[in-house]
């Protein structure tokens, strides 16, 4: 029998059927066909019938959690009298989470935008979360990350909370906080200064410092690309999660949710 | 207060969605990829979308509707851009067990059978050798060295005698689309 297979396919079934994440450099492009029917096989013959992991449930919905917190924190917004924000569900929530609607709301709203509005010289230290702030918001609490001295402008410090992994980063004086886990495959993010992002060792996707993906396919459309990239990465990913931050005197928090 | 009060159901809402589609969502990747590294990333892919772009008050189908077809834009695209398939996903292999209109919650049984009736009829259409193999290997989860005790071939024999029918199905399925 003529041997024509590839031993480097055999090894992506061999993953395939233990379980384990193949890899695609293990695929030439004839034989993409075979490895999609591959897949679909090895999912009709698993026991487990696709059954997804309680614990990986779990984990979804607290990244989720700290992602919703965190949209509020970055997005760019007019307060108070025009509201104006691009979300319909996140602006419900953000109303909630800065206490709009309640007494003293519209001054905490106020405080968080000066924080963390882009353009701002210097990070506002705000004492004025609103108190029925962290009750609205449920599960969850400030958790200490970095001191505000060890983070100049165009720095960043890597933190761990019991729910994230993440980067505080000073951008031009607005102090940003950012998942550091890649949206992709969960592989740990590398600041770069110099770029303004944060970049994936694995596959190579860049992230702006408002957590969205910076070098995909919509640069290339418009024609200016992603500088130091030579080609657009492929996938659409979703934006870091990014947790609420603020600044308290010289202390840099970030709202941690809650198991 | 009252806009309060519906954030606080808008939350609600949104957790409820997850709880309710979380299964069904990893099961539709799932079979789609055939491994719970990269379905578990395909997953956490259009539930971290729908975090940012999910209109919660929305009618319960049109919901349903947007997560399966984010779900499967994600599949599309992982072949796409890992696998350099020019479009698929679409309706592959695993399209044929997965009914029209995905429901919420698929009878699980149900799903089984129409996931083996798929794979049988595409097995019958196959050269014996080549359908043993792919039930020995994919379907029995016997490794490469029982499946060639059980043909009777070598070790080496066996994984030709897969990676041909793998190729073979393959063709049927294309020329099927």
């Amino acid at each position: 029998m003529v041997d024509e297979r590839s031993e480097a396919f055999d090894r992506f079934v061999d993953t395939l059927l233990s379980g384990g994440r193949p890899s695609p450099d293990q695929v030439v492009d004839e034989e993409g066909p075979m490895a999609q029917l591959a897949a679909e096989l090895s999912a009709a013959g698993d026991p487990h019938k696709g059954e997804p992991d309680a614990a990986f449930i779990e984990q979804l919905r607290l990244r989720m959690r700290d992602a919703d917190a965190g949209i509020a924190a970055v997005q760019d917004w007019v307060l108070p009298g025009d509201v104006q924000l691009g979300r319909a569900r996140i602006t419900r929530r953000d109303l909630l989470r800065l206490g709009i609607g309640a007494a003293g709301g519209l001054a905490a709203a106020a405080a968080a935008t000066a924080i963390l509005r882009a353009g701002s010289r210097e990070p506002i230290p705000s004492a004025s979360e609103s108190p029925s702030d962290g009750q609205l918001v449920g599960d969850g609490q400030w958790v200490e990350v970095a001191s505000l001295a060890d983070l100049p402008v165009g720095a960043a410090l890597r933190f761990s909370t019991t729910a994230l992994d993440g980067y505080v980063v000073n951008d031009a004086g607005t102090i940003r906080a950012l998942s550091a886990v890649c949206t992709h495959q969960a592989c740990t993010l590398i600041y770069r200064q110099v770029w303004h992002d944060l970049r994936c060792p694995c596959h190579g996707a860049s992230f702006d410092l408002s957590g969205k993906l910076a070098n995909g396919r919509e640069g290339w459309a418009a024609g200016h690309g992603y500088l130091g990239d030579s080609a657009a990465y492929p996938l659409d990913l979703p934006p870091l999660a990014r947790p609420r931050v603020r600044v308290l005197g010289d202390s840099v928090q970030v709202w941690t949710a809650l198991a | 207060m009252a806009r309060a009060d519906r954030s606080a159901n808008a939350i609600a809402r949104f957790e409820a969605i997850y709880e309710q589609h979380v299964t069904a969502i990893h099961r539709f990747v799932y079979a789609r990829v055939g491994n719970r590294p990269d379905a578990e990333d395909l997953t956490a892919l259009v539930f971290m979308r729908a975090v940012e772009q999910l209109d919660v008050d929305r009618p319960a189908p049109q919901i349903s509707a947007w997560l399966f077809r984010v779900a499967q834009n994600a599949v599309a695209d992982y072949w796409r851009a890992f696998y350099r398939l020019p479009q698929v996903g679409v309706d592959h292999v695993a399209g044929a067990w997965e009914p029209a209109v995905p429901q919420v919650s698929p009878h699980a049984d149900a799903d089984a059978d129409r996931a083996a009736t798929a794979v049988r009829r595409l097995l019958v259409r196959l050269p014996e050798q080549y359908a043993r193999v792919l039930e020995l290997r994919f379907l029995n989860r016997l490794s490469v060295a029982e499946t060639a005790s059980r043909l009777g071939v070598s070790h080496g024999n066996a994984k030709v005698l897969q990676y041909r029918a793998l190729r073979r199905a393959a063709a049927l399925v294309d020329t099927d689309g």
